[in-house]
Order: C-alpha cells, then structure tokens, then sequence
C-alpha cells in the first residue's frame, strides 16, 4: 500500500496542515491526519503533472489541496489512470542525459536544415508574392542616403558615361523584367572601384570600378552580377530572412533573460553573413549564364574580381565565415569553370 | 486558529526568504525536449512547453515548505497563440495590400491594448497560486487606458523626463490592483524615491559610456552589464520594500556587485556554448534572485482568505508574450 505525508490545504485559507495519504484498495483516497479525515475516489482526483523533481498537487473535486515532494508515490497511486500517460512519456524524456542528447541532436538538425534551407526556400516564395512595389519603397530613400555619405557626382568624360549607358541598356533590352533597372554612375570616394544594386532598382558603378576595367566584357560581366541580384530580388528576400532568423533565435532563446539576450546576436550575425554570400554566389551564377548565352567569356568576372581585390589590398584575412562575400579566389576560379 | 505546523508562524517576527531548488542540469533536459518537441510539432507544443517551464520555476520556488503552483492550461495558452499568431498574420497582409486599412488595424489595435493588458496581467495572476490561494488582478477598462497615455503620449512629449513617474506609477498600478486570494496588495513608495533611482542608474550609464570610450571599447560588455546591474539591483530593492501585502513586508537583498557577477558569468556562459548554458544561466539567476527576496510576516501567513475563481481567456497572455510586454509583478 502506498502511503504518502503530503500538506493539506482546504482552498478557502492558506492554513497549512500536516496530513498522510493513501490508496485504498476499493480504489479510493484517503487523507487523514490534524483535523482532516476524508476520502474520495482516485479518478476524481487531479494531479499535478510531474516536472522535474517539483512538488505535485493533488486537486480534489471540493477545491481542496494536497501538496507532496513524494513523486513516486504520486505516480503509484494515479498510475492507471489514462489521463497520466502522456505526462509520464514526457517526464521521462525529460529525465534522462541520453534523451535530453538525443533532443540537441534532432534540435540541432532541424535547426541547420531550417536555416540552410528552410528559411531561403521560403523567403523565396514569399518573395514571389510580394509586389516589385515592396522593394521600391523598402529602397526609395537608399540612393539619396549613399550620395550623401558615401558617393559624389560621377567625373568621367561624357563620352565614357554615354558608352557604359549604351552598353547598360542593352543588357536590359535582353533581359526579361529587367526594363525597369537604371544605371546611377558615380564618383566612389571612399568606396573605391565597387558596384551595387540598390532594391529600388538603381546599380550604382563607380568612376573607380569603370577605369579599373580593362575590358567592356569586364563591365558586362559586373553589371550581369548586379542585375543577378535585382533579378533574383536579393533585397527583399534578404529582409525576409534576416528578419525569419531573428524570430527563429528568439523562438529558440525564447527564455534567456536581459543581458544573455545580448549573446543571441552573434548567431544572427553568422548567419546574416552566410546569407549574403549564398546571394553573391547566386548573383554570379546569374552574370556566368548571362554571359555564356552572349558569347562572352565568364571568366571576365573573375579577372576584374581579382583586380579589384589587389587595387583595395585585399583585406583577404576576414575568415570566410565572417565576409559577407565569398572569398574572390573561388569565386575566379568558379567563373573559370563556367565555361 | 494557530497551528504548530506552520513554519513561519514559530518565527514571527523575522524575515523568511524564498528558496530556489532547481538545479541546471534537471532544467536542462526539460529545456532541451521543450524546443525539440516544439519544433517537431511546428509549435502547437510550445503552450505546453511555456506551462512546463513556468511549472518548473514555480515549483521549485518555496516559501517555507509549500512551493508555489503555475496552473495555466496548455490549451488555453494555444488558443491565445492561435488568436495572436492569426490576427498578427492579418494585420501585416492588410497593411501591405492597403496601408490605410493597415494603419486602422493598428488604431483598432490601440483601442483593445489597454483590455489586452488587463487580461494578460489577470490571466497570469489568477494561474499563480500558494498553498491552493490564487493570486488575482482586477482592473477597468478606463483606468488602464488612463496608465497608457504615460508611455504612449506624454513620456515621448517630455523626451523621457516622465520616465521614472511612469514606472512609478506603472508598478503601483500593479500592485494596488493585485490580491493574494482577497488580500490586496498596497505599495508606499513615492515618486520621488524613483526618480532617485533613475537619476543614480542614468549615473552609471554616462560611466558605462566613458568606460568604453576609454578601454576603446573592450571594456563596454563589462561596464553596461555593471551598468545594468546597479538598475536592476536599486530597482528591486526600492519596489520590494515599499510592497506590503496586508501585515505582511517584503525585503529584497540584491547587491550590485553580486547581479554583476551573476550577470557576467551569465552572458560569457551563453556566448561561449553558443547557448546551451542558457538554461544553466536562467537557473542561476532564480537562485541568487529569489534567495535574496524575503518577507516578514506581521500576523498569521496561514489566514489569507481565498476568493471565489472564474476562468480567464489567454489572448491577452499571449499578446503580451509576442509583443514584448512586461507587466508582472
């Protein structure tokens, strides 16, 4: 017979009185002790689910209250009732290293698979929902930003700048959706030979970046990659899933307090990073195929990619999981592959 | 009528501190199967999850030998998720498809903020209970909507000098509406105490800001978690001491120098197991937190009078969980 102290609280005060309890044979549970003496049958009453070692209460059908450290008795006494079952799977799982190991371990994929999959994949398909005029407004004010910090007016020769349109809106006509893109020229400053597409639609090229290139093939190739990224709506998606990381991490760390909140950005930034590089590697697959179907060498890409490294110093000792690009080596050696 | 058994009634006079009896590791396991679990259930079985941690923390947080008791039902948690999730859904389609019927959505949304409150802070008071009394918090409509024009409009109008009354006013909001079973909670603080704590925690920050600059940034994570530590610690002390509960006081013992360390320990634990000590960090933080909040009874802890229950809805709740609220007490 199982046979448990517990204390006894009668739901109308908070008095506290010590009692025993246990199960009667006929099925039914008696507490008894300082004043108290009742019984009632065992399916009437309800227990507390067990979680971790935490003391359990036994709710009784007149709102009265037993409360016991006792948790094995507990599981004795109420082990057939069916309402139980489910708890006791639980709290079994739960007790156990080897289990709990075995959680990190299914966490710890599903989590990857989300993250390496899951979150592009959908951000992709949200994406494709989306109306272009959400990326115009998530851009509209980019441009007039960068021209006041980062960018002045472009100081080619006209000619020069008549050219690259020229060669610009040829690419354009060929590409389908691609009507709506506009070439901003601009002088880099501290920019430097660079090239980006802003999500409003505008690839912006440096003076830097047009004088760096021996070749038109070398512009076309830049360009392909930058309308690679307007194309495949690398602003928005990138929004998406930057922001689907952030609530993954919160789901996940849900419970953290203030300050070890703080320690949750990290990840975001890993990631955030590892994004951006799966879009550059994306846009350039963009410029290969662009450029094979107009019979130009893919490996241009790489050239001025190289050249670019060597004019900036090549800041090459960023690890790879921190850049935001892939490393230019792979990247040139890809374009040659292209082929 | 006296009663021998009563641990605290044969000390009277003196403080009795809350205890925290739960250990990391058993904290751990449970952690780890509710985030496995709610991801393979696509997040129906994060409700259950929510009420298996917060059972957790209750029940192991004792007050002489009875441990306090979260009772929320899993099922209502996830119908409150369910309304959330959906009407967030709504809202964010609406405003991207008409940004007028958006920005009513979020006047509409305004409007029941101050019922959402209430509900949430009701929801969680009447599920928290101690030696079978619940806790309740009951308050109008009108009178919360009145507490949120501090924070909504007249906080932003003064750049934040009416911060401190706000949380002043907000914290004894709180309490004044709060019971233990019929027993109401009363708070004697006065404004000015808290605009002290803010002034001397605004302090610490201009301290945080001039030790980064100084150490050239290195030491910025140990001077704002310094920074926070002091906040938390005068914060706490001030609102415990000035909350009664009929006879009873409370006393609350957090120092400064022992949040910082605690802090500290905390975050670097995260940051260098990606996580996984978060648990044992959260654990931590109840045991230092909780050992160090205690209360002298002035009459009998075992005659509060409990009152009749109704069943609250969790929407509330759960708003206030996907918004960040914190009302608690």
């Amino acid at each position: 017979m199982t046979q448990f102290r517990a204390l006894y609280y009668d739901g109308k005060t908070s008095q506290q009185r010590e009692v025993l309890v246990w199960a009667e044979p006929s099925g039914r549970l008696r507490v008894s002790g300082d004043g108290v003496d009742f019984g009632c049958r065992i399916a009437e009453v309800r227990p507390s689910p067990r979680v971790g070692n935490t003391a359990r209460h036994l709710q009784f059908p007149d709102g009265s209250q037993c409360e016991t450290g006792d948790n094995d008795a507990v599981d004795a006494v109420f082990a057939a009732l069916p309402s139980q079952a489910p708890g006791r799977l639980i709290h079994s799982w739960e007790s156990r290293y080897g289990y709990a190991l075995f959680a990190l371990a299914l966490t710890a994929a599903a989590l990857w698979a989300g993250i390496t999959y899951g979150i592009p994949a959908l951000a992709k398909q949200v994406a494709a929902v989306l109306p272009p005029s959400t990326e115009r407004a998530l851009g509209r004010d980019a441009l007039a930003a960068l021209d006041r910090v980062l960018l002045a007016p472009s100081k080619l020769p006209p000619a020069r700048r008549e050219k690259m349109r020229a060669l610009f809106s040829h690419m354009v006509s060929g590409i389908e959706g691609a009507d709506g893109y506009r070439l901003e020229l601009r002088a880099g400053k501290r920019l430097g030979a660079n090239a980006l597409a802003l999500p409003s639609g505008e690839i912006v090229v440096t003076d830097q970046l047009v004088e760096l290139a021996e070749k038109d093939d070398e512009l076309v190739a830049v360009l392909a990659h930058e309308i690679g990224h307007l194309r495949q709506r690398h602003g928005l998606r990138r929004l998406l899933q930057d922001s689907a990381t952030v609530l993954l991490i919160a789901a996940v760390t849900g419970d953290l307090s203030s300050i070890a909140s703080l320690a949750s950005a990290l990840p975001a930034i890993l990631l955030q990073a590892k994004y951006s590089r799966d879009f550059e590697s994306e846009a350039d697959e963009f410029a290969f195929d662009y450029m094979k179907r107009h019979g130009i060498p893919p490996e241009s890409l790489g050239a001025i990619l190289l050249r670019m490294d060597k004019r900036r110093g090549a800041a090459t000792d960023i690890p790879d999981y921190l850049s935001t690009h892939p490393a230019t080596r792979e990247r040139a050696e890809r374009s040659r592959a292209a082929r | 009528m006296a009663h021998p058994s009563d641990a605290a009634q044969s000390a009277a006079s003196d403080f009795v501190s809350l205890r925290f009896t739960g250990q990391a590791g058993e904290y751990f396991r449970i952690w780890i199967v509710n985030i496995c679990l709610s991801i393979a259930t696509l997040g129906i079985y994060s409700a259950w999850a929510k009420v298996r941690r917060k059972r957790y923390f209750y029940g192991n947080t004792l007050l002489g030998d009875s441990a306090f008791e979260y009772l929320a039902d899993p099922k209502a948690i996830l119908k409150g998720r369910i309304v959330v999730v959906g009407g967030f859904a709504i809202y964010s389609l609406v405003g991207r498809i008409n940004p007028m019927a958006g920005l009513a959505m979020a006047l509409v949304f305004l409007g029941v903020l101050p019922w959402l409150i209430v509900r949430a802070s009701r929801f969680n008071a009447v599920n928290s209970a101690h030696r079978n009394v619940r806790f309740d918090f009951r308050a109008g409509y009108g009178e919360m909507a009145r507490l949120l024009t501090l924070p909504i409009v007249l906080v932003p109008l003064t750049l934040g000098l009416l911060y401190p009354y706000y949380a002043y006013r907000k914290r004894r909001f709180f309490l004044e509406h709060s019971t233990y079973g019929t027993t109401p909670f009363a708070f004697d603080a006065s404004a000015g105490a808290y605009y002290l704590v803010y002034l001397k925690s605004a302090l610490m920050f201009v301290v945080f800001l001039a030790g980064s600059v100084v150490t050239l940034g290195v030491g910025a994570l140990p001077f704002y978690i310094w920074f926070a530590a002091y906040r938390d610690g005068a914060l706490a002390r001030l609102t415990w001491k000035s909350t009664r509960l009929g006879g009873l006081r409370f006393d609350c013992g957090w120092k400064t120098g022992g949040l910082f360390k605690l802090y500290l320990v905390n975050s670097l634990g995260v940051i260098f197991s990606a996580g996984l000590l978060s648990p044992w960090a959260a654990v931590r933080t109840a045991r230092y937190q909780l050992k160090r909040i205690s209360l002298r009874p002035g009459g009998e802890i075992g005659a509060f009078l409990a009152a009749a229950q109704e069943q609250v809805g969790a929407v509330g709740d759960e708003a206030s969980d996907l918004l960040g609220f914190d009302f608690g007490l």
